[in-house]
């Protein structure tokens, strides 16, 4: 691939990327959250067409129309979420993808194949049980044995190891590089630096959109490997002098999910008041089930949360809700907009008014004044610079994501909040947006307001943060305080540290 | 596409609908051209004018009963259910003698509202506590309902007088009045129920956050929007119009409670807040003209031994046109070889 460059409206995925993998290798995949890594391998596997560059299969160029145009020319793909259907079995999932002339011969010749490969990889697979009923490290099996029945030679994984406990994770990755050693070329879409080194025999690195490098993983040092995944870039701290106050919000000891895999475990950490607290990490890690506990909607299964008010009485908010912690002053920005903090269907003006709506601000129980939320949604627009808005009774859902996150941040910090909970702020904003986002929040800071910043990516936190806690696995295993060592969060984040 | 494009499409789904109606009709013996005659002497005849206006009432009630639990997302398909609840309880004030005359007719109103808030409870709490899912449970619950009316009508409510499977007829000071000669009192409590629910959907704050929760639940409950008290208010406040409902038929209409008094009435409701698309003042547009249906039908039964089976079967055509134009005013058409 060479010269791959995909944009989604005004953001650039992809630029100028370009890939060579071998037949016979295992090619890993470096890169942070939204380096586009998937992006990519979407091209290749034909779920994207690119807007430029191309594709050479033995030198032969290549445009893939859709999926299963790529897995006629050996391309497949197995996707961090899989594409089965769960009431199927094993056999009928597979012939889905390979589907054969008659049904029933096709069934006995599908689970034939299945054997075969299954066999030739040392797998053990269940034919017969519906998928959703299997594990996902079973699942993982039959994606992989659909995509070889399908006749791929290429074989795409992204983030195969996100989903498996360590053991069966090195089992898989073994089983990838057998693959590989009869002859077939395997991609490896990771963000762990472990898996890379042990198991690819080469390593592209990308970061915003390009590709940095392709190396051998064994002759460059883990450190090396690290500073080009997450950059070099030296970011100047924003801060000027000012001293953040005491303890405002207190987090002990906070555990979420099954016992056995827990999202979230024994998370304990505290903000000052005029403090940013980033937290850093890699997507998925507990990210938004902490967003989430802190904004009240859901419940942690252990740990308190407290909340120590400028009269020094400390009030519990553990069990309080949504409500009882916008009563206590907290504004949330959750990173899921469309899901979590806007109505698309609902209009511009009432996405914004429903801030102050319970605090009869736009008249009493009985009467909703319709003017006057006209009025202040119309002058919230212009402050914060919402492009867009033709009027402000429009479907808020026909706002662009940054237009759409730039009136979320206004309506929260409209409710002159004294703790902020802010989720991936800027993921997928341009550098304007973000900007006027990133302003908002140190502004807020230095007006004396605790500020927790959940985010994916590095930069972000460490230009805005006073401290940082790394969270991966659903812990916080490191904190640091500002200036904050990049290679040292780095490290912590692909659990080195 | 223009805002005006979508109600062209839903109107010519009806118009469809209709002629598909005649169509069929046409097969069982009606000519379309009586057919026309049938419509226009409905609403141009002062006498049928009264029967459509009489007929329009209780339909406007369950049609708002419908509209305001689909804005909450309840699926509330038990209307008969609380009507007959509402009939029940309504007709156990009058068999009881409750209160003095004069007030009457005002408690057998009120035991009906809360009859009918009362059997739409049980899907409610079962809902919110055990997630078990509405349209089920109020479903059911309709059977519940008719056979309890079954047992009071054929047992103990059996009227002695001819002992006939229905309630002893109520006394004048029972029945809704009659308004300058023609207007029956049951239309006013209907406007008057259409007002309010204009209120609470479009006006109050609790129908502010009603959209946000039809529109996105989660989103509403980070808001700190309290989204059960506000679903569970307005889904009590449905039950309790199609109670009424179930009281101003026998009150307003038969007189008595009937074995049959609720049928159809369900199925309508429903259809009604599909077509108005929950907004409570087109509900009562178009339930007068299910009304004019109604009545129509009633006509034709009499003078062409049409079953009421066919009024139902219209509505259900016409339902199915509009669901089905819906995708043209969501999609766009693209041709493609």
């Amino acid at each position: 691939m060479t010269g791959v460059r995909k944009s989604f409206g005004a953001f650039r995925a992809l630029d100028d990327a370009s890939l060579d993998v071998r037949w016979g290798e295992v090619h890993a995949i470096l890169g942070e959250n939204g380096a586009g890594k998937s992006t990519l391998m979407n091209v290749a596997a034909g779920l994207y067409s690119a807007d430029a560059g191309t594709l050479l299969i033995d030198g032969v160029a290549c445009v893939f129309s859709d999926p299963r145009d790529a897995i006629a020319h050996g391309v497949g793909m197995i996707h961090q979420h899989f594409k089965l259907v769960n009431r199927f079995n094993a056999v009928e999932n597979v012939m889905l993808a390979s589907p054969r002339g008659s049904y029933r011969r096709g069934l006995a010749e599908v689970g034939r194949d299945i054997k075969r490969h299954a066999d030739a990889l040392g797998f053990s697979i269940n034919l017969d049980q519906p998928v959703g009923l299997l594990s996902i490290a079973e699942q993982q099996r039959i994606e992989i044995v659909k995509a070889l029945v399908a006749g791929a030679r290429i074989l795409i994984l992204d983030e195969p190891t996100a989903v498996l406990a360590d053991d069966e994770a090195a089992k898989l990755l073994q089983t990838v590089n057998n693959l590989a050693r009869s002859g077939i070329a395997a991609v490896l879409v990771t963000h762990k630096l472990r898996d890379v080194q042990a198991f690819s025999d080469r390593v592209t690195v990308m970061r915003a959109g390009h590709t940095i490098a392709t190396l051998d993983p064994r002759a460059i040092s883990s450190d090396e490997l690290t500073t080009l995944a997450v950059g070099s870039k030296i970011v100047p701290p924003s801060r000027r002098g000012h001293t953040s106050g005491t303890d405002r919000l207190i987090v002990r000891g906070l555990s979420y999910g099954p016992q056995r895999r827990p999202r979230l475990h024994d998370v304990s950490f505290s903000v000052r008041s005029g403090e940013i607290y980033g937290i850093a990490g890699v997507g998925g890690n507990g990210q938004t089930e902490l967003t989430d506990i802190l904004g009240g909607v859901r419940k942690p299964v252990a740990g308190t949360i407290e909340l120590m008010q400028p009269s020094g009485a400390c009030v519990d908010l553990t069990s309080s809700g949504p409500r009882g912690r916008i009563d206590s002053g907290f504004a949330t920005v959750p990173a899921d907009r469309h899901g979590q903090a806007i109505a698309s269907s609902v209009s511009v003006a009432e996405n914004y008014a429903i801030a102050h709506v319970h605090k009869g601000r736009f008249g009493p129980w009985w009467f909703v004044n319709r003017a006057s939320i006209r009025d202040v949604a119309s002058s919230a627009v212009r402050e914060a610079d919402v492009q867009g808005v033709r009027s402000v009774f429009q479907r808020i859902g026909l706002l662009s994501g940054g237009n759409t996150q730039k009136l979320v941040t206004a309506r929260e910090f409209s409710r002159m909040p004294s703790t902020i909970i802010v989720h991936s702020p800027s993921r997928g904003l341009d550098v304007r947006a973000c900007a006027a986002i990133h302003h908002r929040l140190l502004a807020a800071r230095d007006n004396g307001v605790a500020v927790v910043l959940i985010s994916e990516d590095l930069d972000e936190v460490l230009s805005l943060s006073d401290r940082i806690g790394v969270m991966t696995a659903g812990k916080i295993v490191a904190e640091f305080d500002a200036p904050a060592d990049r290679q040292a969060i780095g490290r912590a984040m692909v659990g080195h540290a | 596409m223009p805002f005006w494009a979508g109600g062209l499409i839903s109107l010519s789904a009806v118009l469809l609908g209709l002629i598909i109606s005649a169509a069929i009709l046409a097969l069982a013996g009606v000519a379309p051209s009586s057919l026309l005659t049938e419509f226009v002497s409905a609403v141009a005849d002062p006498q049928s004018l009264r029967a459509v206006l009489n007929q329009s009432a209780p339909l406007i009630l369950v049609g708002i009963a419908a509209s305001i639990a689909f804005r909450a997302r309840f699926w509330n398909l038990g209307l008969e259910g609380q009507m007959i609840m509402g009939g029940i309880a309504a007709t156990a004030i009058s068999l009881g003698k409750v209160g003095s005359d004069d007030a009457r007719i005002g408690l057998m109103a009120l035991a009906a509202l809360v009859a009918g808030m009362a059997w739409v409870a049980i899907p409610l709490v079962l809902k919110v506590l055990l997630r078990i899912n509405e349209i089920i449970t109020t479903l059911l619950l309709n059977y519940v309902a008719q056979y309890a009316l079954y047992d009071l009508l054929f047992g103990a409510w059996k009227d002695p007088a001819d002992s006939f499977p229905h309630a002893a007829p109520f006394s004048a000071a029972e029945r809704l009045p009659v308004i300058a000669g023609w207007l029956q009192y049951g239309m006013v409590v209907a406007l008057v129920i259409v007002l309010l629910a204009f209120w609470l959907l479009q006006v109050s704050r609790a129908g502010f956050y009603l959209r946000f929760i039809h529109a996105n639940a989660v989103m509403a409950d980070h808001m700190g929007v309290q989204t059960v008290r506000i679903v569970g208010t307005v889904v009590l406040a449905s039950g309790a119009v199609a109670g009424l409902a179930g009281f101003v038929i026998p009150s307003g209409m038969e007189g008595r409670l009937t074995q049959g008094f609720f049928e159809g009435y369900g199925f309508s409701g429903v259809l009604i807040a599909f077509l108005a698309q929950s907004n409570p003042l087109a509900a009562g547009i178009v339930a007068v003209l299910v009304a004019t249906l109604f009545v129509v039908g009633q006509s034709l039964q009499i003078f062409y031994q049409i079953p009421f089976a066919m009024v139902q079967l219209i509505q259900a055509i016409i339902v199915m046109c509009v669901a089905g134009a819906d995708f043209f005013v969501r999609h766009r058409l693209i041709l493609q070889r």
